[in-house]
C-alpha cells in the first residue's frame, strides 16, 4: 500500500440496551470520544463515512446522512454503508486516492427497541428463499456446524469435545468482557451454562453460543499517512484491507462448512500489507455464534481446516489469555468479542478496530495483551451477513 | 446448467437444525425441521423446510436420524399472512419419502391408442397423514399449511404422474370447491400454473382455468364438459383437468351449524380426461337441478349452515335417485348391468341407504364408500369414492356415478373401464387404499384438529 491510511484516534459507546438514547445521541457519544482523543474539531473533517444496517428501520431514518450533517453541524460529503467494514474501506480509498486528508468513520445501531421484530429484519441478511423456507437468524450457524461434523467425520468423544470447544470460546469471550468497561455482558459464564442452553432448546447451538442484539455506536477518525503526524505520535496505520463477496444463498455455495469471503479477503489483505500470519499478534473475529468463531480461524489460516477446535480444547483446558495454535500466541477477541461486547451491527466492526487499535497503541488498560514482545500487528475480520461479505483489516504501527 | 423442474424431483436432506422459536411470520407453525435439501447428487442445494411433522414440547431430535434421507418436495403455504392479504405458496417445503408421501418419478409417455370416446386418462387422490378419531369414523385433517388449493395441486400432479400425459397439452382446468380460501381469485390459476398445464409462453400457461362452485358436486358438474371438450375436434384441447378439492368447512361443534363438524374431511381428487390411452370411457350423464336451500354458506360468513333433517328426503335422497334412475333408464341399464355404484357420501348412511333403494347390492357399493376413512371431503367426495373404485375395477367395468351438491343437485354418468386401467395402475403409489390404510398417519385430538383446520 503506496498511502497508508492512519488512524489517529477511536472511540465508542458501551454496547448493550439504550433505550434511554436516541441513535443521535449514541454516535455524538463515539465521535467526541474519538475526537477528544485526537483534539480534532469537527469542522476539519473533510467527509464522512457511517455505517448502519437497520436505523431505516429501526428509527425511521432514510437519510442517515442529513442525521449526520445535523449532528456534525458539516455539509461535507457524507456516504453511508451497511457494516463499519464497508465504511471504512470507502474511507481508506479515498484517503489513498489522495481526495481527502481527515474523514470521520461511525458505525451505529440500535436494535433492543424492536426487540420482538428484530429478528425478522435480520432476515434481510438472508436470501429471500431461506426465509420462505423458514430460516432463522441462528439456522444457518446450526447448519454449518452440522455440515462441519459431517465433513470432518467428528463423531463420539471428539464430537463431544467440540461441542465442549464452542462452549469454551463463549466463556472466553465472556471473561475477556469482564475487563471491557464497554461491553455488553461483563460476567463469567461456565461451559455447564452453555450446554444446558443447547440441551433446553433441544438443538446444536443455544442462547449462549450466540452474540446478543445491542445498542451501541464506534468511531475512528482516519487521515493520511502525513496528516497523521500532526495529531498524534502513535498513529495505527492501516497496513492491509481487503474485502469479497460470496452469494447471498448459503445452501447454494460450493463449502458448506466455510466462509470463502474471509479466506479471500484475508489473503489479498496480508499480501496488501505485506505481512504473514505469523505477524498477526492480536485478532478480533467475528463471533457471531461461536461457530464462527471457530471457522473464521481456519478461514483466516490460523488452524488447517476441521482443527480449530482441537486447538481451542487445549488452550481452554487451562485458560492463559490466548489460543495457543501450534507454538503460537494468538490473541483473539480481546473485547470479549461480539459474544460478550455485544453487536450493534452498523457499530460492530467499528468496536472490533477499536479494540486492535487500542492493543498496539497500549491502551487497553487491564485487558492489555501481554506478550513478552512488543505488539506491532493485528487484524479484524467482519462479516456482512451470514458469510456473504467479508473485510479483513490488516493494522499494524510502525 | 439445464432447466430442472425441482417439484417433481427427489431430494436428500443434507443437514437439518430444529427451529423452535420462528421468526414472526412463521410462530404458527410451531416447531420445525430446516436444512439443506440436495439434488441431483449434490449439484443444486436449496434451503428447506420439512412439513407433516407435529411439534412436541422439548422434543429431542436426534438430527442424524434425519439427515441423508430422501425428501419429497411438497406444495404448501409459506408463511401465515393477515385474512386481507394475498396468501404465500411455496414448494421448499418437504417429507421423507420414506413415510407418508413417497417419492413418483413424473414420466411423461406417448399415447398408445386413440379411443372412439372419451374418457378418464388418468387421476389422484390427495389427502394428508392427519386423522381424527372418533368412534368409528376417522377424517382427514389438513396439515397447518395446507388448504383446498395445495391439495388440489398434490391432487393435479398425482393425476398427471398416473396418466403420464404431458402437462403441456392439459388445455382447461376447473377446480371445483366450496373452501377456496378467497372469495374472488381462483384456485384453478395457481394450479396451472403450478403444474404447467398448457404450453408455457412468456410467464403464462397456455390453458384456460376457472373454478366451479355448486356445493358437493362443483367437480361432477363439470365432467361433461370436459369430456365434450376433449371430443370436439376445433377446441384444440387433447386434455381437460377436473379437480374436486375441499378443506371441509363446519363451524366449531357448539356454534349453529357445529353438527357438521363430526363429519368434515380434508382431500381433492384430479381426473384428466381426453382420448388417448382412456382407462374408462364415458358413456353418458344425466343431470338434475332444483332450488333447495339444505345446505349454504353467506358470503363473509366462515362456516356454512346446514338444514338438518331437511338435507336427507327432499335434498339428497331426491336428487341422487332421479339422476341414477334417469341415467340408467336413458342407456337402458339394469342393476345388474353395472359393477360399481358411486354415490355422494356426506356421512356412512347416505351412500348406503340410496344404494340399497336402488336395489344395488353390498359389493357393488362398498368399494366407494371411503366416509369414514376420510370424513366428507365434499368436492372431493363422490370423486374419492370414483378412484376407490378405479383403483380396484377390471376392464370392462361399468361404473355409475351420482353426486349431489347442496342447492341442490346431482350428475350422473355412466363409465367403463378398459384394459389400459391395468396398464396405468402401477403408475400410482399413493392410491386411496395406501392413504387410506397407511403405517404413518398420525391421529390428532380434538383441539389439534381445529387448530390444523384453520390453519395458518
Amino acid at each position: 500500500m503506496k498511502v497508508r491510511p492512519a488512524i489517529i484516534a477511536v472511540g465508542r459507546t458501551r454496547f448493550g440496551e439504550h433505550y434511554e438514547k436516541e441513535p443521535e445521541k449514541l454516535i455524538e457519544e463515539a465521535w467526541l470520544r474519538a475526537s477528544a482523543e485526537a483534539d480534532i474539531e469537527r469542522k476539519s473533517l473533510e467527509a464522512c463515512y457511517l455505517s448502519d444496517y437497520f436505523l431505516p428501520i429501526t428509527n425511521k431514518f432514510g437519510l442517515e446522512e442529513g442525521f449526520l450533517s445535523e449532528l456534525t453541524e458539516l455539509h461535507a460529503p457524507m456516504e453511508v454503508t451497511r457494516s463499519f467494514g464497508s465504511a471504512l474501506s470507502n474511507a481508506c480509498n479515498a484517503i489513498q486516492a489522495g481526495r481527502y486528508s481527515l474523514v470521520l468513520v461511525g458505525g451505529i445501531e440500535k436494535m433492543t427497541d424492536r426487540w420482538d421484530k428484530i429478528r425478522d429484519d435480520l432476515m434481510l441478511l438472508e436470501d429471500p428463499w431461506s426465509f420462505y423456507a423458514g430460516c432463522t437468524p441462528e439456522a444457518n450457524h446450526e447448519l454449518m456446524l452440522r455440515a462441519y461434523i459431517k465433513k470432518y467425520g467428528i463423531t463420539g468423544e471428539k464430537l463431544e469435545k467440540l461441542n465442549v470447544a464452542l462452549a469454551q470460546v463463549s466463556v472466553k469471550n465472556h471473561l475477556h468482557a469482564t475487563k471491557n468497561q464497554c461491553a455488553q455482558y461483563q460476567r463469567k459464564i461456565t461451559v455447564d451454562q452453555v450446554l444446558s442452553a443447547r440441551k433446553e432448546a433441544g438443538k446444536p447451538l443455544g442462547l449462549y453460543d450466540y452474540a446478543p442484539i445491542s445498542d451501541g455506536a464506534a468511531a475512528l477518525i482516519l487521515t493520511s499517512e502525513e496528516m497523521a503526524k500532526k495529531y498524534t505520535d502513535k498513529p495505527v496505520y492501516v497496513l492491509g484491507s481487503s474485502s469479497a463477496t460470496d452469494y447471498l444463498t448459503y445452501p447454494a455455495r460450493d463449502d458448506m462448512t466455510h466462509f470463502v469471503v474471509s479466506r479471500i479477503a484475508m489473503k489479498n489483505a496480508l499480501s496488501m500489507a505485506g505481512k504473514s500470519l505469523t505477524d498477526m499478534q492480536v485478532v478480533e473475529l467475528y463471533d457471531q455464534s461461536t461457530v464462527m468463531e471457530m471457522v473464521s480461524l481456519e478461514d483466516l489460516g490460523f488452524c488447517e481446516p476441521g482443527k480449530a477446535w482441537e486447538s481451542v480444547y487445549k488452550s481452554c483446558q487451562d485458560y492463559k489469555g490466548y489460543y495457543e495454535i501450534g507454538r503460537k500466541k494468538l490473541f483473539v477477541n480481546m473485547n470479549g468479542g461480539l459474544k460478550a461486547d455485544g453487536n450493534p451491527l452498523g457499530a460492530t466492526g467499528g468496536a472490533q478496530v477499536f479494540e486492535v487499535v487500542k492493543q498496539l497503541k497500549g491502551e487497553a488498560g487491564e485487558r492489555q495483551v501481554k506478550n513478552g514482545e512488543e505488539l506491532k500487528c493485528g487484524c479484524v475480520l467482519e462479516l456482512e451477513g451470514f458469510g456473504t461479505k467479508g473485510y479483513v483489516y490488516v493494522l499494524g504501527r510502525d | 446448467m439445464t432447466h430442472t423442474d425441482l417439484f417433481y424431483e427427489k431430494g436428500k436432506l443434507e443437514v437439518c437444525t430444529l427451529i423452535n422459536e420462528p421468526t414472526n411470520k412463521f410462530t404458527k407453525l410451531g416447531s420445525y425441521i430446516y436444512g439443506i435439501i440436495s439434488f441431483h447428487d449434490g449439484k443444486i442445494r436449496v434451503p428447506g423446510r420439512i412439513t407433516d411433522r407435529m411439534a412436541t414440547c422439548n422434543e429431542a431430535v436426534d438430527f442424524s436420524t434425519l439427515e441423508g434421507r430422501g425428501v419429497v418436495p411438497r406444495f404448501r403455504r409459506r408463511y401465515s399472512v393477515d385474512k386481507s392479504d394475498v396468501i404465500p405458496t411455496i414448494s421448499l417445503a418437504f417429507t421423507f419419502a420414506d413415510e407418508y408421501y413417497p417419492h413418483q418419478e413424473y414420466v411423461i409417455a406417448k399415447p398408445k391408442k386413440e379411443y372412439d370416446s372419451p374418457g378418464i386418462v388418468g387421476y389422484g387422490v390427495y389427502t394428508s397423514r392427519f386423522r381424527i378419531k372418533e368412534g368409528n369414523i376417522e377424517r382427514s385433517v389438513p396439515f397447518i399449511d395446507e388448504d383446498s388449493i395445495t391439495a388440489a395441486v398434490e391432487a393435479g400432479k398425482l393425476a398427471l404422474i398416473h396418466s403420464r400425459v404431458n402437462s403441456a397439452l392439459v388445455g382447461k382446468i376447473y377446480v371445483g370447491s366450496e373452501s377456496n380460501p378467497y372469495a374472488v381469485k381462483p384456485i384453478a390459476s395457481k394450479v396451472a400454473q403450478v403444474l404447467k398445464l398448457g404450453e408455457e409462453e412468456d410467464d403464462m400457461q397456455s390453458v384456460d382455468a376457472v373454478d366451479t362452485e355448486f356445493a358437493c358436486k362443483a367437480a361432477t358438474s363439470v365432467f361433461k364438459d370436459a369430456t365434450a371438450l376433449v371430443e370436439y375436434s376445433k377446441s384444440n384441447i387433447k386434455y381437460a383437468m377436473v379437480i374436486g378439492s375441499d378443506n371441509s368447512q363446519a363451524a366449531p361443534r357448539d356454534c349453529p351449524g357445529g353438527e357438521l363438524d363430526l363429519f368434515v374431511g380434508y382431500g381433492a381428487a384430479a381426473f384428466l380426461f381426453g382420448k388417448n390411452d382412456v382407462i374408462a370411457e364415458v358413456e353418458g350423464w344425466y343431470s338434475c337441478t332444483s332450488d333447495t336451500p339444505d345446505f349454504w354458506r353467506r358470503d363473509g360468513e366462515p362456516h356454512p349452515m346446514h338444514g338438518g333433517r331437511y338435507t336427507g328426503d327432499p335434498a339428497y335422497f331426491k336428487h341422487v335417485r332421479k339422476s341414477a334412475k334417469k341415467l340408467m333408464e336413458r342407456l337402458k341399464l339394469q342393476v345388474g348391468d353395472i359393477d360399481y355404484f358411486v354415490a355422494h357420501q356426506p356421512n356412512v348412511q347416505f351412500p348406503v341407504r340410496i344404494a340399497k333403494e336402488l336395489g344395488f347390492r353390498e359389493e357393488q357399493y362398498t368399494p366407494m364408500l371411503k366416509v369414514a376413512k376420510f370424513g366428507n371431503t365434499y368436492s372431493g367426495a363422490s370423486l374419492v369414492g370414483l378412484a376407490a373404485v378405479l383403483d380396484v375395477a377390471k376392464p370392462d367395468d361399468r361404473i355409475l356415478v351420482a353426486s349431489y351438491g347442496s342447492g341442490a343437485g346431482s350428475d350422473a354418468y355412466s363409465l367403463v373401464t378398459t384394459s389400459q386401467i391395468m396398464d396405468k395402475r402401477k403408475n400410482q403409489k399413493l392410491t386411496v387404499k395406501y392413504q387410506a390404510e397407511n403405517p404413518f398417519l398420525e391421529y390428532v385430538d380434538y383441539t389439534t384438529y381445529r387448530r390444523l383446520k384453520i390453519g395458518m
